[in-house]
């Protein structure tokens, strides 16, 4: 449980690391405004959530894992030109503070 | 009759066009020059050259303090970077030298010193 503290990734971290890694790969894909734009949401968000998610607080975790990887689905569409519709900033701050 | 004329001429046929790529040197020889570009590994990054451009890379982060740069440190205990900070920069890297670097090995790389014996040993960075 307390892992997260050493060097070694767990298993989480790993998956959050991945997904964190599909957005950036996605990104580069999209014009270079789009991409820009794209990758300091994306680093925002993950940073936000670094700092706000208890590491133990597991479902909900996994329920972000979820959802972004259904969000980096929608990315890697090559119609989808930025993330501005997704309002993730909004949703998740009610779900931080519950 | 015109079975045989129609035979010979196909027959013709493969043994001209034989004879046209053979007669041409130059299409092979681009070939071959080609193919020798891609296994590059007689002209293959310099060590020197590998760590100059890993030191910019690091350096150019916007969270990292520059003059604390050097090949031995490590991203998150001697920077102050986080895992995700870990991640953006092996990212920055795999551009800086035209590879693609799967997670395994990308969660692996979590200093200057990695990330450069990693890229020096890599046939394809460029």
């Amino acid at each position: 449980m307390s892992t997260s503290k050493g060097k070694k990734l767990s298993g989480m971290q790993k998956q959050v690391l991945s997904l964190y890694r599909g957005f950036l790969r996605a990104a580069r894909s999209k014009p270079t405004e789009d991409r820009r734009q794209i990758e300091s949401i994306v680093s925002a968000e993950f940073q936000r959530n670094s700092k706000q998610v208890d590491r133990k607080n597991f479902l909900y975790i996994e329920y972000l894992l979820r959802r972004g990887k259904k969000q980096l689905d929608q990315l890697k569409s090559p119609d989808t030109m930025g993330l501005s519709a997704f309002n993730v900033s909004s949703s998740k701050k009610q779900n931080a503070k519950t | 009759m015109a079975l045989r004329a129609a035979v010979l001429r196909h027959i013709q046929v493969p043994v001209q066009t034989l004879t046209a790529t053979g007669s041409k040197p130059l299409p092979r020889w681009s070939l071959g020059a080609s193919l020798r570009l891609f296994s590059s590994h007689d002209d293959h990054l310099t060590k020197e050259e590998v760590i100059d451009r890993v030191l910019d890379v690091v350096k150019s982060f916007p969270k990292v303090d520059p003059s604390k740069v050097t090949p031995d440190v490590h991203f998150q205990k001697d920077l102050g970077l986080d895992s995700l900070d870990n991640v953006e920069i092996v990212m920055a890297l795999e551009e800086e030298f035209k590879l693609e670097i799967p997670d395994k090995e990308a969660d692996n790389i979590d200093s200057c010193n990695l990330a450069i014996e990693y890229i020096y040993n890599h046939p394809m960075a460029g």
